[in-house]
């Protein structure tokens, strides 16, 4: 796994990683590329709704990377989309003011929430914080309800100053999304390989010798729920542009579960392929069903249960597959 | 005087009332802690699965799918939730064994499943289903008393009566705490891990369908009731410590009392936010549950 600050096993030459490596980089650019002239080859609610993709790509993001840098399961994200999603929404539908004061708005908001709540979580593992956020997701809705002078209470908010005046608006949601994916991902990216990141990974596998190297453990919570809460803030800011509505209904619990299920589906994959495959299933499945609501949280759930499955079984059936081409 | 008086008029019922729906809290938190004891997995699926059985109990008596009298629908579906939990374990039951986290994923995937099929079979129609019972209200001590509350009570205290000398008196019970405390040990024992598994999974259901048919009268049933009331009974499971059964009795009777007088006495409009703040302070001061003496890390 590459998420192992340290390995034991005999790890790949230097040179396969190295090809392996730009071989996926080569795969991200080229899918950048692809999804840069997309709109010009696809009609205008496609467009949208893969602005919808980018955007949700992003939030199963914050989930994975708690998983892999955290080690810890969240089901409370939708907090901290709604954050991002109501600074961008009230500074735009109350004050006229477009993305480039919200976002860092959100992002400030997501990391100083993030902090908010690890701390008084901090010593909290494995169930004990997922039951927390489940609380927490649970709380969201009816802040936002309650808050109804800032947030518009159940109607919500529209979102509609567009970032550079003057070009089309669906244009604009399309592509501040995809940007945002890109530096978000890249962010993520360059993370693996800082000093945080590096210590952060020690803190989850070694938790002892990350102590040793003098890395407490409440500091790795504070820090990757600041940066996971940040990266969450930023999808909401995101959805609420391309998705142009900010309303209650896009932050319940069931929406936080289905971020985990995106992020499931992708393996906890951080490349922007993956993510990207988790934010795809998140907003299509919906979108296909929408005919037949009642089968949208069946397949969910089957889709979780099937990745769960597949990620216990792959290994040894392909482990048995190698054991029998051995043999003959 | 008017402080006496609102201390009778409001403070009491309200205590009784919150009591009253505590003690379903209980059950239900008594079935997540069952579950998570012995095989360490929370179980996300608790509330739809006992919200598809109260469906169930609607639709075998009501016509809907067939008419049965009451008792036969509650046994029928009793049959259906032990089943559902059988199926639901069998299922994971590789998982839970390498990693209590990806098991608990695992069962928010059984929790949306349950959900849709509720919806696909009931529609999202909001019916009222109510207890068989005679309707009276007596008056004790300036309380008023229901059947419904002395129902509730007895039922309760009948099944987890029934659970706690199960636990304690028969071999199953002996297995269940031996299984609890150290797994290794037990399975060195010659105890089979995975059929006492299956028994804490099928109790928990059994009290899942219990206090989801005792919760519905008071309100009304929806895909959503059962679950959101599950809700409380985690963090009554929470407060309880999540490992001790007492626990989550008495995590249970005092979620029920504090979010009572909560929405009585602040807001009703923040009871969740609330609910929140409960589980954040009770776990920073009492880390291993209330009962217990605080001391030692959860890791």
């Amino acid at each position: 796994m590459s998420d192992q600050a340290t390995s034991l096993t005999a790890a790949p030459s230097a040179t396969q990683r190295l090809a392996s490596l730009a071989s996926a980089g080569a795969i991200t650019v080229a899918l950048t590329a692809v999804l840069i002239v997309l709109p010009f080859l696809l009609g205008g609610s496609w467009t949208f709704t893969l602005g919808l993709c980018f955007a949700n790509s992003i939030g199963v993001l914050a989930v994975s990377l708690l998983v892999r840098y955290g080690g810890e399961v969240s089901i409370g994200h939708t907090f901290f989309t709604a954050l991002g999603a109501y600074s961008v929404g009230v500074l735009d539908a109350g004050y006229g003011i477009s993305l480039w004061a919200s976002v860092p708005l959100a992002l400030l908001l997501g990391v100083v929430f993030g902090i908010v709540f690890a701390w008084p979580s901090r010593n909290l593992h494995g169930i004990y914080l997922a039951v927390t956020t489940l609380a927490l997701a649970l709380a969201v809705p009816e802040m936002i309800n309650n808050l109804d002078a800032l947030t518009g209470g159940y109607e919500g908010l529209y979102v509609a100053t567009p970032l550079i005046p003057g070009l089309d608006m669906g244009l604009q949601r399309y592509y501040v999304a995809l940007v945002m994916l890109v530096a978000v991902c890249l962010a993520v990216a360059r993370l693996r390989l800082s000093r945080q990141g590096i210590a952060l990974l020690l803190a989850k596998t070694h938790p002892a010798a990350a102590d040793a190297f003098g890395t407490r453990r409440v500091w790795a919570r504070l820090s990757i729920l600041a940066i996971s809460g940040g990266i969450g803030a930023l999808c909401g800011a995101t959805l609420a542009f391309s998705g142009s509505t900010v309303s209650p209904g896009g932050f319940t619990f069931w929406q936080a579960i289905f971020l985990l299920v995106g992020s499931v589906v992708s393996f906890y994959g951080l490349s922007m392929p993956r993510v990207l495959l988790g934010g795809a299933f998140v907003t299509l499945v919906p979108q296909l069903l929408s005919s037949s609501g009642a089968w949208i949280p069946v397949l969910y759930g089957l889709a979780l249960l099937g990745m769960i499955l597949l990620g216990h079984y792959l290994p040894r059936i392909r482990k048995a597959l190698n054991r029998s081409s051995e043999a003959a | 005087m008017t402080f006496w008086d609102s201390l009778i008029y409001d403070l009491f019922p309200l205590i009784w009332s919150g009591m009253i729906t505590g003690c379903l809290y209980a059950l239900g938190a008594l079935g997540l802690v069952m579950i998570f004891k012995c095989s360490k997995v929370v179980n996300f699926s608790h509330g739809n699965v006992a919200g598809l059985t109260a469906f169930l109990v609607y639709g075998l008596s009501s016509g809907m799918l067939m008419s049965l009298s009451w008792g036969a629908a509650v046994l029928l579906a009793m049959l259906a939730a032990v089943a559902i939990a059988f199926l639901i374990y069998s299922i994971i039951s590789p998982v839970v064994f390498e990693s209590d986290l990806t098991s608990t994923i695992a069962t928010l995937g059984f929790g949306l499943i349950a959900q849709g099929v509720t919806l696909l079979v009931f529609g999202a129609d909001i019916v009222a289903l109510d207890l068989p019972i005679p309707r009276f209200a007596m008056s004790v001590l300036g309380l008023l008393v229901t059947g419904y509350d002395l129902t509730v009570l007895v039922i309760a205290i009948i099944t987890i009566g029934a659970l706690f000398i199960v636990i304690d008196y028969t071999k199953l019970g002996i297995a269940f705490r031996a299984i609890s405390s150290n797994p290794f040990a037990a399975e060195v024992c010659g105890l089979n891990l995975k059929s006492v598994h299956y028994f804490a999974w099928i109790s928990a259901a059994i009290l899942g369908v219990i206090g989801a048919l005792l919760i519905v009268p008071t309100t009304f049933l929806s895909v959503t009731t059962v679950a959101t009331f599950m809700l409380q009974a985690f963090a009554a499971a929470v407060i309880g410590g999540f490992a001790s059964l007492p626990g989550a009795l008495v995590g249970g009777v005092l979620i029920g009392i504090l979010m009572n007088l909560f929405t009585f006495y602040v807001s009703p409009e923040y009871s969740s936010t609330f609910l929140l703040g409960v589980i954040l302070v009770a776990l920073n001061i009492f880390p291993n549950g209330i009962l217990q003496k605080v001391g030692g890390t959860r890791v």
